[in-house]
């Protein structure tokens, strides 16, 4: 059985044309690639 | 494929050929992205949508440059009808590879068309404004905002969902379903989509799970924890029976609409009809009438017309006519030209003739040639009559003798002797009286001359 308050907070607002310069500035970019990086960077500070 | 360190193209091996980097675990992730990337596509081929856009996601939480990957979930948000998000992952992906990249055809597509956009981000703003108004309990609200959604952007998912979501908690089980396979037809396999669908047939399955009691006086069914027992009002009355009741109903209703709307309204058109065509007939009674008065004035004036030249016809045909006077000419002419010196007969015919005509309205021609014969005749007319008087005397005929001796005098009223022989004529056939008068007119117009004597005398035997 469906509770439909619970499912109300699934749905999130849609981005609007106004917002989507704030979007794309915030879109979080982090991958696999950056973290690796990033250990392989403290890595070898840590040597 | 590059090297994270230093960005020179990466071989076969598990370094980098420049920098020495180690490049396994890197090369791995990236083919994981790649794995990804070929599932999300194989998905997308196939409109699940949604489990695309989760392997695309993170085909790009593992390797954020593939570009192929971002295009594609750009393309996937479009096609769910959230334009804003298929931006945002073009742009940067443009970002990533500014060059030979089809993200560009993409977002200038967009550019091209402003209005379209504009519309599409005027259905998001609604869509978020029926967000707020599920949020604030206005579920009526709500869904009369998201039907004009769908009506504008009609692949958007989650305002689908939505909706769907509001006719569920309305209870609107089927309708709920219809507007959910609809979100089905754009995006197979999204999860949450499916579960409301099933939602709606468990609800389904619930109604048909209504049992009636024992003596058949009501229905009992489960509505999640609660026993619902819904009473049949009454539960004698077969279907059949009441099917028949409602078309005798119905077909009473339509006698009636017929009667009174649809009969009247014919009727009404019939007499319109009616009344025009009689006004047509009037009209062209009234144009027959007309030319029928026309034709009788015509016809009168014909007949007054006939009259008159028929009454001059008779005039000319007449004893009097025209005509007649010139058949007496012409009687004239042909005796003339027969014996022009048996002149009695034709001054005879000339004599019919009337003086009136000849003064006044013979024809040039008519007169010419009445003048020609009298003419001729004038000077032996007197002699012919006298000679014919006197031959008929001495034949004893005295009352042709009287008769010629009277034409002579009165051809010539100087002629005493003709006028003398009349009063012998008389005398000779015994008519005393008549001669007597003779005589005194002879005394009375040429006194004192012989045949007055001789008058005188015989008045006095």
């Amino acid at each position: 059985m469906i509770n439909f308050e619970e499912e109300l907070k699934k749905f999130q607002p849609s981005l609007e044309i106004e917002e989507a310069e704030d979007a794309i500035y915030n879109q979080d970019l982090t991958d696999m690639t950056t973290i690796l990086g990033e250990l392989l960077k403290e890595d070898k500070e840590e040597e | 494929m590059k090297c994270y360190k230093c960005g020179n193209t990466l071989t076969e091996k598990d370094f980098c050929t420049s920098c020495g980097a180690d490049v396994k675990i890197y090369k791995k992730i990236i083919r994981i992205s790649n794995t990804l990337y070929n599932q999300g596509l194989e998905k997308a081929n196939v409109r699940d949508l949604s489990g695309a856009v989760i392997c695309l996601k993170q085909s790009l939480k593992f390797y954020k440059y593939n570009i192929k990957a971002r295009n594609l979930l750009g393309l996937l948000y479009y096609e769910m009808g959230e334009m804003v998000s298929a931006l945002r992952e073009w742009v940067i992906s443009k970002n990533f590879k500014s060059k030979k990249n089809v993200a560009d055809d993409y977002i200038r597509e967009i550019q091209d068309h402003p209005n379209r956009l504009e519309a599409i981000n005027q259905t998001i703003k609604k869509y978020n404004q029926a967000l707020l108004f599920c949020r604030q309990g206005s579920e009526d609200l709500a869904i009369i905002q998201l039907k004009k959604v769908l009506s504008l952007n009609p692949k958007f998912i989650k305002a689908y969902q939505l909706l769907g979501l509001l006719y569920l908690k309305a209870g609107d089980r089927e309708t709920a379903k219809k507007t959910l396979q609809k979100a089905v037809e754009i995006d197979v396999n999204n999860t949450t989509t499916l579960r409301y669908i099933k939602e709606t047939a468990d609800g389904s399955s619930q109604d048909e799970g209504k049992e009636k009691d024992k003596k058949g006086t009501s229905i009992t069914y489960q509505s999640g924890n609660e026993t619902i027992i819904q009473p049949i009002t009454n539960g004698k009355i077969s279907y059949g029976f009441s099917s028949i009741i409602n078309i005798i109903i119905g077909v009473v209703i339509g006698l009636a609409i017929s009667i009174f709307l649809i009969v009247p309204a014919r009727t009404q058109a019939i007499k319109r009809e009616g009344n025009k065509s009689l006004i047509e007939v009037s009209d062209q009674l009234a144009e027959k009438n007309a030319e029928i008065t026309d034709l009788n004035s015509r016809i009168e004036t014909l007949n007054q017309e006939k009259a008159g030249l028929t009454e001059e016809i008779e005039k000319y045909e007449s004893d009097e006519g025209i005509l007649q006077e010139y058949n007496y000419l012409l009687n004239a002419v042909s005796l003339y030209m027969q014996n022009k010196s048996d002149v009695i007969p034709i001054y005879e015919e000339l004599s019919k003739i009337s003086q009136d005509f000849v003064n006044d309205n013979a024809s040039e021609s008519f007169l010419s040639m009445y003048q020609l014969i009298n003419d001729d005749i004038r000077t032996k007319i007197e002699n012919a009559y006298v000679n014919e008087a006197y031959s008929a005397y001495k034949a004893q005929d005295y009352d042709t003798a009287v008769t010629y001796y009277s034409k002579a005098f009165t051809i010539n009223p100087e002629n005493a002797e003709a006028l003398y022989q009349v009063g012998n004529a008389y005398r000779k056939a015994g008519e005393t009286a008549k001669a007597n008068e003779t005589y005194q007119k002879v005394i009375e117009l040429f006194p004192g001359t012989k045949r007055a004597n001789d008058a005188a005398s015989h008045i006095s035997e």
